[in-house]
């Protein structure tokens, strides 16, 4: 790289804010200045494209579908707002809507207190803690499907380990898990807290091991139990984890489709059908691909508040 | 570590107890998978001592490996699996690297304009990127399981992040020695990123392992199905019995185990950095 002879001051960007640097020195910079472009481009253009391809595109094109009475075979109909108001007129829409915030609102506190729990006992250290730090994120690396059949196999009637537990421990009556409702729901929790609280666990335990010693040290002196440790250090402490994970959680919940469609197929009836699995229907059961992206774009706008909702809190952690 | 060492007393033993015998309850179901793959068809499968009793056979592994494609889908979730990663970690390196230390108009505009992609979860998608599979004839191919996956912006924030923490003198040190940017990127910051690479690596590496969704659309031909595809199609043909099943589930799984045993402390650490499921 060529320097200029003269010497020059450069504000904060680089851009040479030196008058007596002449015109000689302009030329240099303005050719640097091009070929550092050229270069920031060229570096950008094989993760830009991808980017722009699969993923600019794909929600620009799900707007325009959304407009139409579009079909797999390319039969296309424009039909403005027409698949957004069919949609809020739809019955199974708010079914599946309804049935996707209640999971959300039954398992972002039962993963959230859950994780809070394994990552105290992980955090007391007790002999063995890797092995039980292992053990409770293991479930985590299996994927969907293997989770799901064995959970399957677990709550089986007459067949299953549960049932034969629970009757071992005086349940006297059969309890067919996947066909009620309540049931269901219970069982797809289970299931996910299973599957995924190892996840937790390990940002709380993060957490946990930012707060510092002395902390504990000087409210035993004063007489704190744990109790009290717990109350008045270890949850404030926590209150930013507490509050990422609240939001992943939320996010991960609502996007709910494996555990419930491989478990219960969204049923008894419709009654753990998820919103993506209702899309997943409309769009390739039904063929209904205009109606579909109508109801994606509704996930979507729900995702994105809560991302920001997720920035903003990030951005306080900052 | 704490230096002082927790005293003995009554509380820690009934935090022992609970702790192990919570682990055990915890680990029954992958237990109870391990047991019934090796147990003959038609065994009694819920008590215990029937469980641990031999006779003990491997005819479910030789029957899953024979009659369903197994081998052909873990190579099809191996391959895409690391495929993806590679092509993730080099691109969003290299994005991230222009973003981070290269000024040129537009670089913040680029970046929020990535970073909004955060916000898109591709189950908000699936629409539009199956008809585009279908117009441009990728459907049941390896491509497009990979490409929607290399989209993911974060490998660029997580990168970027780390980038913007490497000191100037480091680059205008090697610039005075005449290293272009290339060289710079290759050799300085590809090295000092070597954890955060680790990090976000595994991070994709296990996320397309267990990719659900877009290959359960994507994909319709057997040939190309990866296990979390595969393996519930294999299934459904055996709902009373689950000595096979269960056998198709171990087979499934080694893969990741092996995977976790040999990673286990970057992927926890990893997870701790990124903070995103």
């Amino acid at each position: 790289m060529v320097e200029p002879t003269v010497p020059v001051k450069k504000d904060g960007k680089g851009h040479i804010i030196d008058k007596r640097a002449g015109k000689m020195t302009s030329l240099i910079a303005n050719k640097k200045v091009l070929s550092l472009n050229l270069f920031a481009w060229l570096f950008l253009a094989p993760y830009l494209l991808f980017y722009s391809w699969f993923m600019l595109y794909p929600i620009i094109k799900g707007f325009i579908i959304s407009l139409y009475q579009w079909t797999i075979g390319n039969e296309r109909t424009y039909v403005g707002l027409g698949n957004y108001q069919a949609i809020f007129k739809d019955g199974f829409f708010w079914e599946a809507l309804g049935n996707t915030v209640y999971f959300v609102v039954i398992s972002t506190p039962a993963l959230v207190i859950a994780g809070i729990l394994l990552a105290l006992i992980v955090n007391s250290r007790l002999k063995g803690t890797g092995f039980l730090r292992s053990a409770f994120f293991l479930p985590h690396i299996l994927s969907i499907s293997v989770i799901s059949s064995i959970w399957v196999f677990v709550l089986q009637p007459y067949t299953g380990l549960m049932n034969s537990v629970l009757k071992t421990l005086g349940v006297t009556q059969e309890i067919f898990w996947l066909d009620s409702a309540n049931l269901a729901w219970l069982s797809i929790l289970l299931a996910t807290i299973w599957w995924t609280v190892g996840f937790n666990m390990v940002l709380f335990l993060a957490g946990l091991q930012e707060i510092p010693d002395d902390l504990y040290e000087a409210a035993r002196i004063d007489g704190a139990n744990s109790w009290h440790c717990f109350r008045y250090i270890t949850l404030p402490s926590l209150k930013g984890v507490i509050l990422l994970v609240v939001v992943l959680q939320s996010i991960a919940s609502f996007k709910l489709f494996g555990q419930s469609y491989l478990m219960t197929n969204g049923g008894p009836g419709t009654s753990t059908r998820t919103l993506v699995q209702y899309i997943y229907e409309t769009g390739f059961r039904t063929n209904e691909m205009g109606l579909a992206s109508a109801m994606s774009y509704v996930l979507f706008l729900v995702m994105v508040l809560f991302a920001i909702i997720q920035f903003k809190f990030m951005a306080k952690k900052d | 570590m704490n230096a002082v060492r927790p005293r003995v007393t009554l509380g820690r033993i009934l935090l022992y107890i609970f702790s192990y015998s919570f682990v055990l309850i915890w680990l029954i179901p992958m237990l109870w998978m391990v047991i019934t793959a090796i147990k003959p068809d038609g065994s009694p499968v819920t008590v215990l001592t029937e469980l641990i009793k031999p006779p003990f056979t491997m005819d479910n592994y030789q029957y899953v490996s024979e009659n369903a494609s197994i081998w052909r889908w873990t190579w099809n979730s191996v391959y895409i699996a690391v495929v993806t990663t590679a092509l993730t970690l080099l691109l969003t390196s290299m994005a991230a690297f222009a973003l981070s230390r290269i000024p040129f108009k537009g670089s913040k505009l680029v970046f929020w304009i990535i970073i909004a992609g955060l916000m898109v979860p591709t189950e908000a998608t699936i629409i539009p990127l199956f008809l585009m599979m279908v117009d441009s004839g990728l459907v049941n191919s390896y491509s497009s399981i990979i490409f929607p996956s290399i989209a993911a912006p974060l490998g660029v924030l997580i990168l970027k992040q780390f980038y913007d923490g490497i000191p100037k003198e480091l680059v205008e040190a090697a610039e005075m020695d005449g290293a272009s940017k290339l060289r710079i990127w290759w050799s300085i910051f590809l090295p000092l990123s070597r954890s955060s690479m680790a990090a976000l690596g595994i991070f994709t590496f296990i996320s397309s392992w267990n990719n659900f969704l877009w290959p359960f659309l994507a994909i319709s031909d057997e040939k190309m199905m990866t296990l979390p595809i595969g393996i519930p199609l294999f299934q459904s043909g055996y709902a009373a019995e689950l000595t096979i099943p269960m056998a198709a589930n171990m087979l499934a799984s080694l893969p990741a185990l092996l995977v976790f045993i040999l990673f286990q402390k970057h992927i926890i650490k990893g997870i701790t950095m990124t903070g995103i499921k």
